[in-house]
């Protein structure tokens, strides 16, 4: 027997787990690096525990069990700059950047400019910076200020910044879902370039094509397990979208609350059609309509336009097109011309836009049914207390007071109070981004419940989720964006999980 | 289904419980009036009281109006020229012959266009920063009042005004009633009005309001006319004190009206706190400095004081919320940076 002894995998990570709460994001997380260069995906549906096990190797999060060894030897981070020492970097989803500062600033942020005898020696510091950008193969001047350069070359400047701490490991979390063809094309080339140079990747990406186009390795979480792995040439799209959403029992297990279309909302005409509507530079061009009593989804990643789309319907960001309600125009621009037409709106972050955390639950329910009224009339009368408490029995917010402020309510009581200023006096159609994000499982249902019965009562619903099998559940119609353009429309019947990761992914071709 | 599971606590129980960012300030007071009464006697006196009563009648009527503002997360620290502004005017309309009631009138709706039609239309509808916009208006309407009053007093002859100070009824001076009148209709507005939700809201989550239908650059430009309107008020109640329009601007008066909403309990940030609270704040002012005065302590100490009960109050009430907000925190547990698809919703799927 020869004596060759395997180096050990550059970075190992086996039986990760992490709860939160009652709640397993992951229970046997497993990511091995082989050699430096690598590229290597990173994928799984929403909540499948890909953020956990990132924030886990970039020393953001503490996992709860498992091992993480750095060629063969076990480390443990406690932060981020544990992380960074050991040569491991992320770059996260959104840039962190002071968009006044030049490059060079940017690059070296904090206490890596070069000193001088007489304070900061700028031209040394923008020699170090030019460095750095020439190892990317980059061509920027170090002088001009992050806000000047365009949205792929702001990543770049991020990624330079984690190289210039001489990073191993580069942790990239969809640096792509929010550039262009050409901008995609532009970091892809970088990462080749630090491929080459030794710098391993880690790439989180829902497109499937970029995975095939630039990984050599590639694991799929599902469930917080790490349910397949291996080299990218070992995979096709199929094989990889069958290991994210799981068997084929698995698609039939959603739960179907809406056996069938009820006949009013086939036959009569749109309550609200949606012509043209384009708001530069996130949505080009949606063309969509609503019928009475129809619950329609919409599919996408995680920046297609799904929420401001929603948005330019109800008048919350400036848009072009027009948007008909029974055949007459909506002025844009104006939430409160939309809800006195009739469109009822629940944001995405209940705790910024759905709810005054402050102030009671009776004046939170409340601030849309009154909004129209004289301004002097006593709030909180005996009526609209009834009301408030009818709609509270009826959707279950579980408070002992509907005095109280909505800060001491759980997330999905709190979520039900962003429900319920629309339900005291049903809009004809009404807008949800991410209806269900962050609550637990039994709101969840309750949630979908509420739904249902505002549809069969002849109320239109479009649903923006980033959870398929949401849509699934409750939808009679999908539509699918990508890139600010609705690309497919599927109906439920034809729809399963599978079909809306490919289509949301950029695979158009079935 | 029974519609009244939701139990409703009794008036004292929510008092009780609004009360809670205003106790702090009210101890204190109670605590200090005491003091003073027992060292001083002279401070007990009915006829001490009734001074230090008209003596923080100015402040407290532009604390009323201030209170709104802080509570849409504002300020304004344009009061004391709007005051001036608004006492200028009604004494050169009284020279000009125009009957006193009418000249009130003009000088309090010129003060609430003032507020509203300047300040409150740049902050509500073009989003200009309200320091930015108070702070030039502040410059602004200060120049304006000396350059039109060419810095000198004019006097006030007109009876109706000149006897609001001396005037009383039931023991109290015309400018004590004037401060409850206010007091009393901004409680009314702020508790038994939409529009005061609004005003709430707007400070609690500005998107939250809009995204419901509020009309929020109204809400904004109503407060703000609501606080020059209180200004022009203490400018007419001024005047009637010392018998002329001084071209004298206090700018000391917007940043004591806004320290004593902010001893009230009224958060900078918006969206909580309340009049009943700034008229506990007005009060602890007057009698630190009347109660001070009394025992012939220098003035200056009465500011030392104001400023450190003030930072303390604050601060106190920062360490109790971040205590409060940590043990929420610590029952509900982290939020995952995913949602996460938990076991028990599979099992819930598979089971139906």
């Amino acid at each position: 027997m020869t004596d060759t002894v395997t180096p050990p995998p550059l970075l190992q990570m086996e039986g990760i787990e992490k709860s939160y709460g009652g709640v397993r994001a992951l229970r046997d997380g497993r990511l091995i690096i082989q050699q430096p260069g690598t590229v290597h995906g990173l994928i799984g549906e929403n909540g499948s525990g890909k953020s956990t096990i990132l924030g886990i190797l970039s020393g953001q999060i503490r996992p709860d069990g498992g091992a993480l060894l750095v060629e063969g030897r076990p480390v443990s981070f406690s932060s981020p700059v544990d992380a960074l020492r050991t040569g491991i970097a992320m770059v996260s989803q959104e840039t962190a950047l002071a968009p006044l500062l030049s490059v060079t600033e940017n690059i070296l942020l904090g206490r890596r400019l070069v000193r001088g005898r007489t304070g900061i020696d700028w031209r040394r510091s923008h020699q170090r910076a030019k460095l750095v950008l020439d190892r990317l193969g980059l061509t920027y001047d170090p002088r001009a200020p992050i806000g000047s350069l365009r949205p792929d070359q702001r990543q770049m400047v991020e990624i330079a910044r984690a190289l210039s701490l001489d990073s191993r490991v580069l942790i990239l979390d969809e640096p792509t879902s929010s550039l262009s063809e050409d901008e995609v094309a532009s970091i892809f080339q970088v990462i080749r370039n630090l491929s080459s140079a030794g710098v391993s990747t880690i790439l989180v990406t829902h497109r499937l094509s970029e995975l095939f186009e630039i990984c050599d390795e590639i694991t799929v979480l599902r469930d917080g397990r790490t349910v397949a792995s291996g080299a990218a040439a070992s995979f096709n799209p199929e094989s990889l979208v069958s290991a994210m959403v799981g068997d084929t029992a698995a698609q039939k297990r959603v739960k179907r609350e809406r056996i069938a279309i009820p006949a009013a909302a086939r036959d009569s005409a749109p309550v609200l059609t949606a012509l043209n509507v384009s708001s530069e530079p996130d949505l080009h061009n949606v063309e969509l309509s609503l019928r009475p009593g129809e619950i329609v989804g919409l599919a996408g990643l995680v920046g297609a336009g799904r929420s401001d789309l929603l948005e330019a319907i109800f008048g919350a960001r400036p848009r072009t097109g027009d948007v008909l309600i029974e055949n007459v125009t909506l002025a844009p621009g104006r939430p409160s011309a939309a809800i006195r037409r009739g469109i009822g709106y629940v944001p995405p972050d209940r705790k910024t836009q759905g709810v005054v955390l402050g102030m009671s639950v009776v004046d939170n329910a409340m601030m849309v049914a009154s909004s129209d009224r004289f301004r002097l009339r006593p709030p909180g009368t005996r009526r609209d207390v009834q009301a408030v408490s009818a709609i509270g029995s009826s959707i279950s917010i579980r408070t002992h007071d509907l005095g109280v402020a909505v800060s001491t309510l759980s997330g999905g009581n709190q979520q039900k109070v962003a429900l319920s200023k629309w339900l005291i006096d049903p809009p004809r159609v009404l807008l949800l981004d991410e209806p269900t994000r962050g609550v637990d499982v039994a709101a969840k249902a309750e949630i979908h419940q509420i739904l249902v019965d505002l549809a069969d009562r002849g109320v239109a619903l479009l649903v923006s989720s980033s959870e398929n099998d949401e849509l699934l559940n409750i939808c009679d119609r999908i539509v699918v964006m990508l890139r600010g353009r609705v690309v497919a429309t599927v109906a439920r019947v034809d729809a399963d999980e599978a079909k809306l990761s490919r289509l949301s992914g950029g695979h158009l071709d079935d | 289904m029974t519609t009244e599971h939701f139990s409703q606590p009794s008036i004292w129980a929510r008092t009780w419980k609004g009360s809670r960012p205003f106790r702090p300030v009210f101890v204190v007071l109670v605590v200090v009036f005491v003091v003073l009464a027992i060292a001083q006697p002279v401070f007990a006196s009915a006829q001490n009281l009734q001074n230090l009563l008209t003596s923080i009648s100015v402040l407290w009527i532009v604390a009323m109006g201030m209170t709104l503002v802080l509570i849409t997360a504002g300020a304004d620290l344009s009061v004391a020229p709007i005051g001036a502004l608004a006492g200028i005017l009604l004494a050169k309309l009284l020279q000009a012959g125009i009957p006193a009631w009418l000249a009130i009138i003009i000088s309090l709706v010129g003060g609430a266009a003032l507020g509203g039609l300047v300040n409150g239309t740049l902050i509500g509808r073009f989003n200009v920063s309200f320091f930015v916009v108070t702070l030039g208006t502040l410059t602004a309407f200060t120049g304006i009042v000396n350059l039109w009053s060419n810095t000198e007093s004019i006097p006030v002859n007109e009876p109706v005004i000149l006897n609001l100070a001396v005037t009383r009824f039931l023991g109290l001076s015309g400018p004590v009633w004037i401060m409850i009148i206010i007091f009393v209709v901004t409680l009314f507005i702020q508790q038994r009005t939409f529009f005061g939700r609004d005003v709430y809201a707007v400070g609690g989550s500005i998107s939250a309001a809009r995204l419901s239908g509020i009309r929020v650059p109204r809400t904004i430009i109503l407060v703000y006319a609501f606080s020059g309107l209180c200004a022009a008020i203490a400018g007419i109640v001024a005047i009637s004190r010392i018998g002329v329009a001084s071209p004298q601007v206090d700018a000391n008066l917007p940043l004591q009206a806004i320290a004593a909403v902010l001893l009230g309990g009224t958060a900078l940030s918006g969206g909580t706190g309340g009049v009943v609270g700034t008229a506990f704040g007005v009060l602890f002012i007057g009698v630190l400095s009347n109660g001070l005065s009394i025992a012939g302590v220098p003035s200056f100490w009465q500011q030392i004081v104001t400023g450190v009960i003030l930072v303390v109050a604050v601060l106190a009430d920062r360490i109790g919320l971040r205590r409060r907000t940590k043990s929420t925190t610590e029952t509900s547990g982290t939020q995952p940076p995913e949602s996460i698809t938990a076991p028990e919703e599979l099992a819930a799927k598979t089971s139906h």
